[in-house]
């Protein structure tokens, strides 16, 4: 069963890399002017460019074959995990992105911690008593949250605890204090929807037979809430951590480029207004990659909870 | 002092509406309760008032004694506190109430450790103990999902051993279980009584109030309408209403007269199907006439309705053929399903569905009026949608709409298992005169032997799907063996 | 449970639909306002969006310029109408783009079933294997700072949700009793894709619309704030934010109009779409 999964992601992978860099060679295609000519100056610099070096280039990367050897060509590079080099920098685009991943990183673990930290608390809070106070409070916050764009809501802390009271710098890199202000604006945005999934998944296992049945038997109060009330609430807040990594990857993209934070996504952005295409290519393809890895963890961990979804297969009903 | 539980005068009001009134029973060591009645009748509110489960905002009276102790009078702690210790309870449908992520095991162990507060040792072995009661001594490390309907409720049943209190309240005990297994119910039901508990059961299903025997109480809108000798009342109910009730019952029905066989509709030849590595039905022959009714039964799972789709061409055999007789237009052959509303659009008017049906088949409006009128049903409810008629009704729409078509064979699948016993009486009397009548083959696929035994003219019961071909898994009777 | 223990229970449940309902009458009136402004807006104020007015930068709402003037004097109220026009018809258009080929797609893969649901679903997936955003970056690289791209790679990451759903209540559909009932009874296959399936498909379509346009008007007015969407001078809202927030001191308004403004039209969209619990 576990295979069968890993075996599905992997494929996902694939498809994944192949539509990258199937467009990344489009892309490489139209750019204008002689390609050659553009990576002998990415390499070797504008000034010592020269016609021979633009013709070496061209034969060592195959550059005069048809269109689709250059093609298949290409995909043996990325299958060798060779992403190439940058067009701006001429450094190896892996070389670039190891940093910047690590950077990404730390960023997207901050704001998931801190989403946990805000969303399922306030999810129980409320889903103790639905209809209560904290529950219309949490439900007007998410409501409002879920309207505010991630760069509009980083404008507004920005606003507030940089410019208006000074607590943390408005962007940059260096310091922790330069990790809080994006962390937390991913983490509202996360905790918005997680709040509500947790306070559903309450209110939903309260009203559920199997959870009246075992008050009938006779348990009670924290007895009650640990055997038969956490687990069965955990599914679907577990499950909706998948859906929530489109929010983070798409999210770590627009607040770094935002807070001109050096991560992956920063990159990308810049690399898409210089039309770096090996840079692009590169952090498209490990922000894909890490997305597929996120649902695969997801996945396991919704299999450790829930044995109907081991066994959906051997029994039928 | 033995044991009683006793209910005087309750009455169960909502904002000045009384929904029970005047209730008087009694539960006595060896003379098991069953309070009958349909769906709406009040009987679930009496149980949930003896429980304690009420929903909020309901104002109850009267006096329900059990110990000395004035159950009404008792605040809700207090009410909690008996539960798992005095009172015990088998829901109804199971496999919903187990916890579908914690094996069995723990569901039962859970109410030694935590409810009689037994060590780690002790609680292992009771539980295994009490598994073994009910059969499921291999089925421990099992989660609910992973068993059948009857399993599930043995579960709960050894839940209820592990509680061992001396009321047990069961709730539609056979509920959504195969008529096979109501047996061994009632026999399991029968076995605690036995051991000197309490029983006190709410049903609809006349059969297992007369196994389980004690007393019984039929119940309508709220009131208690009789009460008496289990055997006795079921035998010669003295309230019109109860009656009606016992006569509905299929076993009671009187038994069809036979007709003359008439043309050949269709017949098939060696039909076979398998389902996975399971197979439903092999070799099979089998010959529909004009003005005969063929039932198939069998237990749920055994591939009856799959014979009648590939009977009536809805589903390819996987051995074999179908041949229908030469001359036929295909849409005289026609279905009635299991579930009067999901056999009609949900969002259309029922009288656009008959009048686009009309159109289609250039049938004339006083057609339909006629057959509406002989099924009696009103046209007001053609200007409803399927939703806003009742299960009865909604059947009786359906079997117009297919006579519409002047079918010739009729495959009616389980038609009349979701309706209430008098509901079923009528659909089922409707249908029958109306083949009668009209001269229609008619295909039965039901689960109740009783139903095939006084209707059909000749019955196929498919045993249970063998998984590996043996042989032959079908046998042809005829009805004078039912 | 029995229907008569149910009637007390529902008085307390009613609230439910009702608060939904109630957000959906909000929601309609909050957008046809934001619409009247953008279509009419932009016709009824005479001020040209661009026309710059040095005299007159970071000028106060009040006297000629109603809402203020931005950093080269250009009107901000014609400017927000613009802007809500150009987020309005670019959403729309990726709307229809994602909406009408991805319902009838998911119709007809579940539908006919075989090789072309295979090959449309395998699709689907690939799409499927990016962040939508990741997707449409990579469209936008091709030509970054115009707008054929940016709705071309929205309505490519958006036609999947339609697809899926429509294919998915299709399929439970053609399962049902009465679509073999009416096969049965002689309807043919135009009346029922007609009268049975496609009033369950379109019941679905509002929310998911909704839920569409807020994403297609979040997606591009962030594109455009991170510089690879549309740019200055276009009128557009996200840009617009992110060009006048270094005059956040003296002129906070610049900023908070055109935030608001996206925050309504996100909110408005949201409410209509009836998600507001989960």
């Amino acid at each position: 069963m576990m295979s069968r999964l890993v075996t599905a992601r992997l494929l996902q992978a694939l498809v994944a890399a192949l539509l990258i860099a199937t467009l990344c060679f489009a892309m490489m295609q139209t750019l204008p002017g002689d390609a050659a000519m553009r990576i002998a100056a990415s390499r070797y610099g504008p000034d010592a460019m020269s016609q021979q070096l633009a013709e070496a280039v061209r034969l060592e990367l195959g550059l005069e074959r048809p269109l689709l050897t250059q093609y298949a060509a290409s995909l043996m590079q990325l299958a060798r995990l060779d992403l190439g080099y940058s067009l701006v920098s001429g450094a190896p685009v892996i070389e670039e992105l190891k940093v910047q991943l690590g950077h990404s990183l730390w960023l997207a673990l901050l704001a998931l911690a801190l989403s946990l930290l805000f969303g399922p608390t306030l999810g129980l809070l409320a889903g103790i008593r639905p209809g209560g106070w904290v529950d219309r409070l949490s439900l007007g916050l998410s409501i409002l949250l879920r309207a505010l764009p991630p760069f509009v809501l980083g404008l507004l802390l920005i606003m507030v605890f940089s410019l208006w009271l000074g607590w943390l710098p408005p962007a940059g890199f260096g310091s922790w204090r330069h990790l809080l202000l994006p962390a937390l604006t991913l983490a509202l945005g996360l905790a918005a929807l997680s709040s509500r999934v947790t306070r559903d998944a309450m209110a939903e296992v309260a009203a559920a037979p199997y959870f009246a049945y075992g008050r009938q038997k006779g348990l009670d109060g924290l007895a009650l809430a640990g055997r038969h009330g956490a687990r069965n609430a955990a599914i679907p807040v577990v499950a909706y951590l998948g859906l929530q990594s489109v929010y983070l990857i798409e999210g770590v993209v627009v607040v770094e480029s935002l807070f001109a934070f050096p991560g992956i996504g920063h990159a990308l952005v810049h690399a898409i207004i210089a039309r770096d295409v090996p840079m692009v290519q590169g952090t498209v393809l490990i922000m894909g990659l890490l997305f597929i890895f996120i649902n695969l963890l997801v996945d396991t961990l919704c299999r450790r909870l829930d044995p109907r979804l081991n066994a959906w297969q051997e029994v039928r009903r | 002092m033995t044991p009683v539980l006793c209910i005087e005068n309750l009455q169960i009001a909502s904002a000045g509406q009384v929904l029970v009134d005047n209730i008087n029973l009694r539960v006595e060591a060896g003379r098991p309760l069953t309070l009958l009645g349909a769906s709406g009748s009040g009987k679930s509110l009496v149980m949930q008032a003896v429980m304690g489960t009420l929903p909020a905002g309901l104002d109850v009276r009267g006096h329900i004694g059990l110990d000395g102790q004035n159950l009404l009078a008792l605040s809700p702690q207090q009410r909690r506190a008996l539960w798992g210790r005095k009172l015990a309870l088998l829901p109804q449908e199971p496999w919903l109430a187990l916890d579908p992520t914690m094996p069995v095991q723990g569901q039962v162990s859970e109410v030694h450790r935590l409810i009689h507060r037994r060590s780690k040792h002790e609680a292992q072995r009771l539980t295994q103990q009490q598994l073994d009661e009910v059969g499921l001594q291999q089925a421990g490390q099992q989660y609910p999902f992973q068993l059948s309907g009857g399993m599930c409720q043995r579960a709960a049943i050894a839940i209820t051993h592990a509680a061992d209190c001396p009321v047990l309240l069961a709730d539609e005990p056979t509920k959504g279980l195969d008529s096979a297994l109501r047996d061994s119910v009632a026999a399991r039901l029968r076995h605690e009584v036995n051991t000197g508990r309490l029983l006190f059961t709410i049903s609809h299903d006349l059969d297992l109030a007369r196994r389980l025997g004690g007393h019984v109480g039929v119940m309508r809108n709220g009131r208690l309408l009789e009460q008496g000798d289990a055997a006795q009342l079921l035998q010669a109910p003295q309230h019109p209403y109860s009656r009606r009730l016992l006569a509905a019952q299929p076993s009671r029905w009187p038994q069809r007269q036979s007709r003359e066989k008439g043309d050949l509709v269709l017949q098939a030849r060696g039909l076979g199907k398998q389902y996975g590595s399971r197979t439903l039905f092999e070799k099979l022959d089998i010959r529909l006439h004009r003005g005969q009714i063929t039932a198939i039964s069998g237990p749920s799972g055994c591939g009856k309705t799959t014979l009648g789709n590939v009977l009536l061409g809805l589903t390819p055999p996987d051995q074999g053929q179908v041949q229908r007789s030469a001359g036929i237009a295909p849409i005289r052959f026609q279905k009635l399903y299991q579930e009067p509303p999901a056999a009609f659009a949900p969002r259309q008017r029922l009288g656009r569905a008959f009048a686009d049906l009309a159109r289609l088949h250039r049938i004339p409006d006083r057609a339909i009026a006629a057959l509406l009128q002989r099924l009696q049903l009103d046209e007001a409810l053609l200007a409803r949608r399927p939703g806003e008629v009742s299960g009865g009704e909604l059947q009786r729409l359906a079997l117009a709409r297919v006579l519409l078509l002047q079918p010739v064979l009729l495959f009616a699948d389980e038609a009349s298992s979701r309706l209430d016993p008098l509901s079923q009486q009528q659909v089922m009397q409707l249908l029958l005169e109306l083949a009668d009548e009209r001269g229609l083959a008619v295909l039965l696929v039901t689960h109740d032997a009783a139903l095939a035994a006084r209707t059909a003219d000749q019955t196929l019961v498919l045993g249970a799907p063998r998984v590996r071909c043996g042989d032959c898994s079908t046998r042809e009777t005829d009805r004078a063996s039912a | 449970m029995n229907a008569l223990t149910r009637t007390p229970l529902r008085a307390t449940c009613a609230r439910q639909p009702n608060a939904v309902f109630s957000a959906r009458y909000w929601g309609g009136g909050l957008l046809l306002a934001l619409a009247l402004f953008a279509l009419l807006g932009a016709w009824l104020i005479e001020a040209d969006p661009n026309r710059q007015n040095l005299m007159a930068s970071l000028a106060p709402p009040g006297g000629d310029y109603l809402l203020g003037a931005d950093h080269y004097g250009r009107d901000l109220l014609a400017r927000l109408a613009h802007g809500a026009r150009l987020s309005f018809g670019l959403a729309v258009l990726t709307l229809l783009s994602a909406a009408v080929p991805g319902t009838l797609l998911g119709i007809l893969a579940a539908w006919r079933g075989g090789i072309t649901e295979r090959l449309l679903v395998t699709l689907a997936d690939a799409v499927m294997a990016l962040p939508g955003l990741l997707l449409v970056l990579l469209l936008i690289a091709f030509s970054p700072g115009h707008y054929v791209p940016l709705v071309l790679g929205l309505s490519l990451s958006l036609w999947v949700e339609f697809f899926r759903v429509s294919r998915a209540r299709t399929a439970t559909l053609l399962i049902q009793p009465h679509l073999e009932a009416a096969r049965l009874l002689g309807f043919g296959i135009g009346y029922r894709l007609r009268r049975m399936v496609l009033p369950e498909v379109a019941a679905q379509l509002p929310t998911l619309c909704s839920f569409a346009l807020a994403t297609a008007v979040i997606g591009i007015s962030t594109l455009s704030a991170i510089s690879v969407g549309l740019r200055p001078p276009t009128p557009e809202l996200g840009s617009m934010i992110v060009e006048l927030l270094p005059y956040y001191a003296e002129a906070p308004w610049l900023v908070l109009l055109p935030s608001l403004l996206i925050v309504l039209l996100v909110l408005a969209l949201q409410l209509i779409g009836g998600r507001i619990n989960t």
